[in-house]
Parts: C-alpha cells; sequence; structure tokens
C-alpha cells in the first residue's frame, strides 16, 4: 500500500507545488518578471490565515479568504513599492533593468521575511485543515484536507485556464506574453495589464499559502526554499511555459515523495536539484520552455 | 582621473586600518577580520560582476567549496598552508564548473544556475554530513592564530593584496578586454577577441580569490558551516556589500563590505531587525543611488 | 602597407556564397571580388541580401553554400574574432562604443592581442592608439568619455577601431548615415585614405547616391540574388535596378478633386526626433487631410519610420503634433491608437502564436460585438486568404499573408487614420498586387484616411493624392504624383 500512500502524497504535494510555480511562471511570462521574494508572498498569506484563525477565532475558510487577500496585498507592494520604481527608473541602464529587479524583489524578500519573523516568531504556523476528517482510498487512511488541496489547486488552475484561454480578458494576457508591442498598437494600456497580472499572481500565491499552512504550516524561514522551489520547478518545465510548470511541478513533486519515501526524508530535494542542472546543462530552456 | 581618487581613498582607508589594533578593542577587532575577509568575496564578486557582465547569484558556491574543501583535507591532517591552497584550486574547479553552461546561457537563466549551484552544495553538505559536520559545522584541526592581532593583521594583509592584484586586473588591458567583452560581446569579437576564454578567465579568477578567501575565513573562525560559507543569505550580503559600495569599482566592494559588516554589528541590539534593515538599506541604494557610495563620491567630484 | 592595386590577387573573395534561414533564401550564389586598394559597394533595399552577405563574411553565420576567402584564406564558417584578426575590420552602422572607458582607451582595445597574460600596458600601444586617433582627426578628444561626443566624432571612432590592426579588408556598414554634408565629405576623404593604404574596402549601402563618388564599382543586390553590377553609371541606368527601386513606368490613377477642410486631420509641425546622437527627423512639417491617401517616400534611413513612431507617441520628439486640432503629446501610445490613428509597423508586431481569427479579434475587443463581427466579415471580403486561413497560426503563414493580416487587424480597429509602414518589403509581385487591390477598394469605398510610407515607388504613388520625399532626416519634396516622375525621381537614385 506503500505505492497508493507515494501516489495520492504525490498527486497532492504536486498540485501544491503547480500552483505556485503557475503564478511564478505566469508572472516571468507576462511581465518578464522573476519575483523572488514569491516564498515571502505565500508565507504572508499563511501567516495571515493564520492570525485570523487564531486570533480572530474564525473559520477556517474565514481565515483563507484572509490569507488570498493578504497575498494580493503583498503582489501589489511588491509591484509599486519595488519592481515598478526599478522598471521606470532613469538612472539603471536598460540591460541590467532585470538584474535589478532580481535583486530588488529578493532583498524585499528578505524583508518581508525577517518582519514576519518579528512579530511571529519563525515557528512554523498552521492553520486547521477546511474540512477535516480522513477517507479511506486503495486501502489508505487520507486525510479529506489533501484531497481538498490537490482538488482546490486543479480547479484554480482550471479556472486560470478557462481566463486565460477563453476569455477576452486573458487573450490580452497572453498576446502581452507574446508581444506587448503590438498590444499597445492596438490601443490597450499595458500597465493595466500589468496590473492585472499582479492582482493574479497575488491571488494564486495566496491561495498556494494558505492551502500550504493547512498541510504542512509554513514559517518565515522557510520563504526562500520555497521561492528556490518554485524557480527550480519553472525552470526545469520552461519560463514561460504554464503547460511545463505543472508538468515539472509534478515531476519534482513525485521524485521527492519517492525519495522520501523509499530513502529519507533528509534527502527529498536532491533528485530534483540534480534533475535541474542536467537540464541547465543540456536543454536550458527547459521541458516545454520555447524562448 | 578617477583611478587616482580611488587609489588615494584606499590609501588614506589603509593607513588608517593599520593603526587600528593601538587604539580600539579586541571585539571590534574582531568584527573588521571577519569585515576584511567579507571584502574580498565582495571584490571578486565585483571583477565577476563589474567586468565579465555576469551577475553571480551564488558566490557561495565559490566560497563554499574553498572553505569546505580546506575544512575536509585539514580534519584529515593536512598542514595549514596545503589545505588554503587546496580550497582554492577546489574553488577554481567549482568556478569552471559554474562557467561551462553558463556561458551558453543568457539572461535570468544563468543567474538562477548559479543559485541553484549554492543550493545544491548546500544540499551536499547537509546530506554527507557524517563527514562534513552538517547543519552543525566542521571544525578544524588548525586555526590562523589565536590572538586577535596577528589575525586582524593577516586579514588586513590578505585583503590589501587581493585587493591590489584585482584593481591591477581591472585597470590593465586584460581588464579592459573583460569590460568589452562584458559590455557588447560581438563587438569585442568584431575587434578580435575570443569572449568566451576572456570570460572563462573571469570565473576562474573570481573564483580563486573568492575560494581562497573562504578557507582563510574558516581558518579563522576555527570551524565551517553552511550557515557562515554557502548559505544563499551570505551570498546576497555579498552581492548587496558590492552594490552598495558601487558596481565595477573593485575598491567600492570593499568598502561596501566593510561598511555592511560594520552595520550588522552595529544594529546586533535590534535583533531580529537588524537583517530588515540591512536589507531595507540596501534596496534604498538600488532604488535611488544605483551607483552606490563610489558613485556618491564620483557625483560630489563632477559637481565640484 | 601594401603597394596598391595594380592586378594584385584580390583581398576579399567571396564565391557562390549561399545562406539560408528556414525556408527563406536570405543570400543566393553571391559572387565578387575586391583588390587591394579598391572601393567597391554593395547595394541594395532592405530584405535584399546584403546585410547577411556581410554578416556571412564577418562570421556571425555560417554559409550553406560557398566560401569567403581574405588574402587567399578560406574563412568560411570561422568564430568572428579569428576572422577579424585574419585582417578584416569592420565599421558598424550603429556606433558601439564602451561609455565607461575614454576614447583613447577605445581605440588601444582594437590594438590589443588576444592575450591573457597582458597584464601590463605597453608604451608602444598607447602611442600607436594617439596616431590613429590624430589620423582620424580626434585628436583632441583623447581623454573625453563616448556619452560627451558629437555624433560624428563617434563615427570616427568606429573608423579607428576598424583599422587599428592594420586589416587587408574593410566593411563599412552605412558610412554616412546621420552625417552633415561637411562630415560626409570628411568621412570620404577617411575612406579614400584607405584606398591609398592598399586596402579592400567594401562599403554597404541602401542606395548608389550615397557611395558613388566614392565606389570604384557597385554590386546590387535584390531579394538576395545579384541584379547588376559595374560602375556607379552602369547600375544607376540599368534597367533591373530602376525597376526595383522606382518601379516599372509610373503610372498614376487620376484622382477626383477632394474639396480641403479648412483644419488637416493630422498636421506635424517642426517635429525633430534624436536616437541619442543621430538626427533621426530634423524639422519635418507634412499635412494630412480627412480622405485623403498621402504617401511619404523614402529610402530605408530616411526617417519614414521614426516619424510614424513620433506619431503614435512611442518615441520622444520635439516640435508639435495634431489630431482634429489637438496636441498629442503627452497621450499614451495606446490612448493615440484608441483615439483614431492605427499604425500597422514595418515589422507587423503579429501574435506569432495566435492564429489569424485571435489576432483579429484581439484587435476588435474595443468594439460591440455586432460592430467587431461586421467588420471581420468585411475584412474576410477583402482579404479573402485570410478566411480561407482563419484557424492558422500567424507565424506559418507566408510573408504576403503575414502582411495582410497586420493590415487587416489594424483595419479591425476602425482608424480614421492608417498608417502603413511598407508594406511591400520582401514580398513577391503577385501579392503585392493582391494588397494593392485592397488598398484601392480601401480608397474607393470607405472615408479612411491613409499615411503610406514606402521606398517602393511604384506601390507608392498609383494610390496616393500627395506625396512627400524624406531623404536623410528631411522633407525634400511636396507634391502631387504626376508631377514626381518629372520633378523628384530622376534624384532619387
Amino acid at each position: 500500500m506503500l505505492a497508493v500512500q507515494i501516489l495520492i502524497d504525490g498527486f497532492a504535494i504536486s498540485a501544491l507545488y503547480g500552483l505556485g510555480a503557475v503564478g511564478f511562471t505566469l508572472m516571468f511570462g507576462v511581465s518578464g518578471v522573476l519575483n523572488l521574494a514569491h516564498g515571502a508572498t505565500m508565507v504572508v498569506a499563511a501567516v495571515a490565515a493564520w492570525v485570523v484563525a487564531g486570533q480572530l477565532a474564525a473559520s477556517p475558510w474565514m481565515a483563507a479568504v484572509a490569507g488570498t487577500a493578504a497575498g494580493v496585498i503583498t503582489a501589489f507592494a511588491t509591484y509599486f513599492l519595488v519592481v515598478r520604481p526599478i522598471q521606470r527608473s532613469k538612472s539603471v541602464p536598460a540591460a541590467e533593468k532585470e538584474i535589478f529587479v532580481l535583486t530588488g524583489t529578493l532583498l524585499w524578500g528578505i524583508m518581508i521575511q525577517e518582519t514576519v519573523a518579528y512579530f511571529y516568531t519563525d515557528n512554523p504556523k498552521s492553520v486547521q485543515p477546511l474540512i477535516a476528517g480522513v477517507m479511506q482510498i486503495g486501502g489508505v487512511r487520507t486525510p479529506i484536507n489533501e484531497l481538498l488541496i490537490a482538488v482546490i489547486c486543479w480547479a484554480v488552475i482550471g479556472l486560470l485556464w478557462l481566463l486565460v484561454h477563453r476569455s477576452k480578458a486573458g487573450k490580452v494576457l497572453l498576446a502581452a506574453s507574446i508581444n506587448p508591442r503590438a498590444l499597445t498598437l492596438l490601443g490597450f494600456e499595458l500597465s493595466r495589464v500589468y496590473l492585472s497580472v499582479w492582482a493574479i499572481y497575488g491571488v494564486l500565491a495566496g491561495i498556494a499559502g494558505v492551502l500550504l499552512a493547512t498541510f504542512l504550516g509554513a514559517s518565515s524561514a522557510q520563504a526562500s526554499q520555497l521561492t528556490a522551489s518554485a524557480f527550480s520547478i519553472v525552470v526545469l518545465g520552461g519560463l514561460g511555459s504554464v503547460a511545463g510548470s505543472l508538468l515539472a511541478a509534478y515531476v519534482v513533486g513525485y521524485l521527492e515523495t519517492l525519495t522520501a519515501y523509499l530513502i529519507s526524508p533528509t534527502y527529498r530535494s536532491m533528485p530534483a536539484l540534480v534533475l535541474l542542472v542536467i537540464v541547465l546543462y543540456v536543454r536550458p530552456r527547459g521541458l516545454l520552455g520555447r524562448r | 582621473m578617477v583611478a587616482s581618487r580611488q587609489l588615494w581613498i584606499a590609501f588614506f582607508g589603509l593607513a588608517v586600518l593599520l593603526t587600528l589594533p593601538l587604539w580600539v578593542s579586541a571585539y571590534v577587532l574582531g568584527v573588521l577580520t571577519i569585515a576584511y575577509y567579507f571584502g574580498v568575496f565582495a571584490m571578486s564578486w565585483d571583477l565577476l560582476f563589474g567586468f565579465a557582465n555576469e551577475v553571480n547569484f551564488g558566490p557561495t558556491f565559490l566560497i563554499g567549496s574553498g572553505a569546505y574543501a580546506a575544512g575536509l583535507l585539514n580534519a584529515h591532517g593536512v598542514p595549514l598552508w596545503l589545505c588554503l591552497i587546496a580550497g582554492a584550486a577546489a574553488a577554481l574547479l567549482g568556478g569552471v564548473v559554474l562557467a561551462v553552461p553558463a556561458l551558453r546561457l543568457t539572461g535570468p537563466y544563468f543567474g538562477l544556475s548559479t543559485l541553484v549551484a549554492v543550493l545544491l552544495l548546500q544540499q551536499f553538505i547537509i546530506v554527507f554530513a557524517g563527514s562534513t559536520g552538517g547543519e552543525i559545522g566542521l571544525t578544524m584541526n588548525d586555526i590562523l592564530s589565536t590572538e586577535a592581532i596577528t589575525n586582524y593583521w593577516y586579514a588586513l594583509a590578505f585583503m590589501t593584496v587581493s585587493g591590489a592584484i584585482l584593481f591591477a586586473l581591472s585597470r590593465s588591458p586584460v581588464g579592459l578586454i573583460l569590460q568589452a567583452s562584458g559590455q557588447d560581446r560581438f563587438g569585442a569579437s568584431a575587434l578580435g577577441f575570443n569572449v568566451v576564454k576572456h570570460k572563462l578567465a573571469a570565473f576562474c579568477i573570481s573564483a580563486v580569490f573568492s575560494g581562497l578567501a573562504g578557507a582563510m575565513l574558516v581558518f579563522y573562525l576555527g570551524t565551517a558551516s553552511v550557515g557562515t560559507v554557502v548559505d544563499v543569505s551570505v551570498g546576497v550580503q555579498v552581492i548587496i556589500a558590492a552594490v552598495l559600495g558601487g558596481r565595477r569599482t573593485i575598491v567600492g566592494a570593499g568598502i561596501g563590505a566593510i561598511f555592511l559588516i560594520l552595520a550588522g554589528e552595529a544594529l546586533r541590539p535590534l535583533g531580529q531587525l537588524s537583517t530588515f534593515v540591512v536589507s531595507g538599506v540596501a534596496l534604498l541604494v538600488i532604488l535611488f543611488s544605483v551607483d552606490g557610495l563610489m558613485g556618491l563620491l564620483q557625483r560630489r567630484r563632477d559637481e565640484s | 602597407m601594401r603597394a596598391p592595386g595594380t592586378a594584385a590577387a584580390p583581398l576579399l573573395e567571396v564565391q557562390g556564397l549561399t545562406k539560408r534561414f528556414g525556408g527563406l533564401v536570405a543570400a543566393k550564389n553571391i559572387t565578387f571580388q575586391v583588390r587591394p586598394g579598391e572601393i567597391l559597394g554593395l547595394i541594395g533595399p532592405n530584405g535584399s541580401g546584403k546585410s547577411t552577405v556581410m554578416q556571412l563574411i564577418m562570421g556571425l553565420h555560417r554559409p550553406n553554400a560557398g566560401s569567403v576567402h581574405i588574402a587567399g584564406v578560406d574563412v568560411a564558417g570561422w568564430p568572428p574574432h579569428r576572422i577579424a584578426r585574419q585582417g578584416v575590420g569592420i565599421v558598424f552602422q550603429h556606433s558601439r562604443p564602451l561609455h565607461r572607458q575614454t576614447v583613447l582607451e577605445n581605440i588601444m582595445l582594437g590594438l590589443l592581442p588576444d592575450n591573457l597574460l597582458k597584464v601590463i600596458t605597453n608604451r608602444h600601444v598607447h602611442d600607436k592608439a594617439r596616431q590613429i586617433a590624430e589620423r582620424v582627426g580626434l585628436g583632441g578628444v583623447l581623454n573625453r568619455k563616448p556619452s560627451s561626443l558629437a555624433f560624428a566624432d563617434l563615427r570616427r571612432m568606429e573608423l579607428a577601431k576598424a583599422i587599428a590592426r592594420d586589416p587587408l579588408v574593410v566593411l563599412v556598414d552605412e558610412p554616412f548615415a546621420g552625417l552633415t554634408s561637411g562630415e560626409v565629405a570628411a568621412f570620404s576623404r577617411l575612406i579614400a585614405e584607405f584606398r591609398r593604404d592598399g586596402r579592400a574596402v567594401l562599403l554597404v549601402d541602401h542606395n548608389v547616391k550615397s557611395i558613388a563618388a566614392l565606389a570604384d564599382r557597385i554590386f546590387a543586390m535584390y531579394l538576395g540574388e545579384r541584379i547588376a553590377e559595374g560602375t556607379a553609371e552602369e547600375v544607376t541606368g540599368d534597367p533591373t535596378v530602376r525597376r526595383v527601386y522606382l518601379g516599372g513606368g509610373i503610372d498614376v490613377a487620376s484622382r477626383p478633386a477632394r474639396t480641403a477642410r479648412s483644419t488637416p486631420l493630422l498636421e506635424i509641425q517642426d517635429v525633430s526626433v534624436l536616437y541619442g546622437k543621430a538626427q533621426a527627423l530634423d524639422r519635418v512639417a507634412i499635412h494630412v487631410d480627412e480622405g485623403e491617401f498621402v504617401s511619404i517616400v523614402g529610402l530605408n534611413g530616411a526617417g519614414k519610420t521614426t516619424l510614424f513612431n513620433a506619431i503614435s507617441g512611442l518615441v520622444p520628439y520635439s516640435g508639435r503634433i495634431s489630431w482634429n486640432g489637438s496636441d498629442l503629446r503627452g497621450r499614451s501610445p495606446a490612448a493615440i491608437a484608441r483615439g483614431g490613428i492605427v499604425q500597422c509597423p514595418e515589422t507587423r508586431e503579429l501574435f506569432g502564436d495566435m492564429s489569424v481569427r485571435e489576432n483579429l479579434d484581439l484587435a476588435g475587443q474595443h468594439l460591440a460585438a455586432a460592430q467587431a463581427a461586421q467588420q471581420l466579415k468585411w475584412l474576410f471580403d477583402l482579404f479573402p486568404r485570410l478566411r480561407d486561413r482563419e484557424r492558422q497560426i500567424a507565424r506559418t503563414l507566408s510573408g504576403g499573408e503575414q502582411q495582410m493580416l497586420a493590415i487587416a487587424r489594424s483595419l479591425m480597429m476602425r482608424p480614421k487614420l492608417l498608417i502603413l509602414d511598407e508594406p511591400t518589403l520582401g514580398l513577391a509581385p503577385l501579392i503585392l498586387e493582391q494588397i494593392s487591390n485592397a488598398l484601392e477598394q480601401l480608397r474607393s469605398n470607405t472615408p479612411i484616411t491613409v499615411l503610406l510610407g514606402e521606398q517602393n515607388v511604384t506601390f507608392a504613388l498609383p494610390h496616393a493624392d500627395r506625396i512627400y520625399v524624406l531623404e536623410h532626416a528631411r522633407i525634400v519634396w511636396e507634391g502631387a504624383p504626376s508631377r514626381f516622375a518629372a520633378e523628384a525621381a530622376a534624384t532619387y537614385l
């Protein structure tokens, strides 16, 4: 029954990784920003949910909404305080803008991390599962919450797909990731497009953070690890490719789960890292990347 | 010329630093010792970034390789001076390994691959905790000296010599070619320069100095641990130091490192918030004074 | 120094040079030689393949067939730095100085060996750099940084870098672009000196006119192939060349007379644009009345695209651009597009990964659903080929189909003013006719106003009510198409 256990755990954790990675890659694909404050954003959402659940004695669902909102606020803060000023700065040479944004978000992420740790310590925070109880699946007792996480992640990803491929606004986002200049020529204000991307990103990261809190718990000390996982997955899948990120999330998720169960939990991050190195040497644009 | 102004600052600063043991406590000397090693970290990073235009997001891959190679050999009884050389060699190897994919990657991919290298090294050390001491760290068999003042001299001498070499390199014909390779890759090729060869050289130089400094640092501290020489946050501090001091100036990186370490110590009473404040200041520098401390000095000179 | 060319062996020999990029043949079987002390002009419009040939000589690409010999040595497939060391100096079209180094250091770079161990500056290198700087006229600015130099001095520095290592062959891309007539004379003298040095010089440019005085021979290209070779007079008089640049007979369709409104729809007054130091537009003034079809005729680099980008709000400019009487300054490019001025750029800017239909739908998002559907139907009638390929991914379309899609997409926005930038670039004659017909339909059946930028005069004239000729950033002629043949055509080439 170990196989079923691995299958289920792997599926759930991969779904969670996938949600986080999709937001990260969407941000890069549309606005060209690699947000290294990603992990910190997830942590803020997780801790906000914990605060609301614990100190305001709200239901887990209320806490989840609060956490997601915190994610969106953090995302906007990142955009308006760090990313946009650098992009508009006249003193940063154009060729270095990307690097400065990268470094800026890195620093900003550290600042957020330290602030959370200052107010709430860096102990892991967890939120009660959204739906309590266990289920029997294939002879394995699985928390319902774990299945719910997988369902929610895929539902959100599905909604995102619908938004991007079936709605008018979504087509604009897709177009922005292909050719922003053309979009301007067609009368669309890019500034509004970027705002919407950051909003969507905030929602995705927020939900991922909240779900993480209900599943494994989240602490401010994990912020960099979360960012590292997200971009490893995204690079593996191909920067800018949402399908690639999902595929890579599952590869990484299962690699980690298999390693943790079959070898040892200490080694769980190794295979994915090694895989990433191989990919960077052999096929830098990732599994499904096109650029 | 800017070079002379920088040199004068360096000479004056050096004179002050030389005389410090006369009127400063052992505690302060200790902080400065670490700051000087950090200075070499930052200056090596600046050579790679400023001149070859490659942003190394994981300088601690090179630093850590040097430090742990030296430490592990020392744990097996190899004499100190040999360990230092081995550390530099290990870092050099690391630099080549890092450079090979880097020279084929552009944009964010290279930066990411350097970050991944650090994570891998960290994992490796933790996984093989039996030999490496894992998260707790590795205790060195030898140390440089038990005297604070002696350690201070060693560190100052090392930083001065390294800084002088790196600075001279940056001003030399090779440095000029490196700058060209970084700023305009194709233009440099059209002028007859093998850009790949030169960028590889820049990696190697940066690696040797970083690794050697890392090795010396752990022989000063007496322990090698992930938290001091490998962690991503240490790497971030190196980058902040170089950017704060002023990219592409070498001297600026050294000054930035000293400033950063001193500031970190001064803010220690704030506890948790010290990292926050330092990161905050660095962020403000990035947003408002892109050319760092040296840039501010340059601007005042231009205005006068 | 070598003795200037008598019957010496060629220093640059290109034979059967062919290069394909995917399905596109950029250069086909190109053969020419340049002897010591000879200046060859390589000319052709955009898309002619002259840039590809230059890039093949430099080593930026590997040819699919053919060879490049520098002083007898086959260098095809060598990396650029090796070719440079073999004896090729290049002056790029756009100056590329090292901004953080002085002029002297920039030139010294050209003198350094490709050696990792060169740690000490050689006195000799300093002096030689100084000498070269003085030769090109930069003696007085040796210690300045490039940002403080005038445009012409930046170009001089490029010349200096190129000849630093005493090359056998010198390639110069657009030698006189952006220079005043006085500067052009000075540069001509410098390039003529290269001839006296015994070097082989290859000048690459868009038309014969700018390099006619300097070049010993001209090699003309179009769509990747050689179309003429000979002296400047021979090439200018060659019928194929004339057809490519001017078109066959210049047909002019008679236009019904228009009553001019008091206020032009679009008015451009005293507009100038600077790209860094280069003057891309110099006090340009034009106007377009409602319903008019105005053509701006000019060769590559004349400034057409810059003018259109200024109107669309994409580049900063000085002067005044007014639309329906009100100043466009300060409006975002997207707002200008929504306001009725839609540009179909030279690069087309399609959403390559999206289908034809998706591209069109995006453009129609600002319209009400019913209007958009109606517009779409009308466009498919105008361009039936697009209807057949409705679901096809844009980047898999042929060049002509992509151009049609680009125009259709712009029309989807129901513009009051449509700006078309070089719609015929690199297209086969059959497609040109289809696009020409579509424009004619627009002209006759809709109230649209069109501003067309073209270097292909044959295409531009038949539809135009008025012509402006743009040359080196200035408007040099304005008038009706009927007068163009008589007055301007002769000096155009």
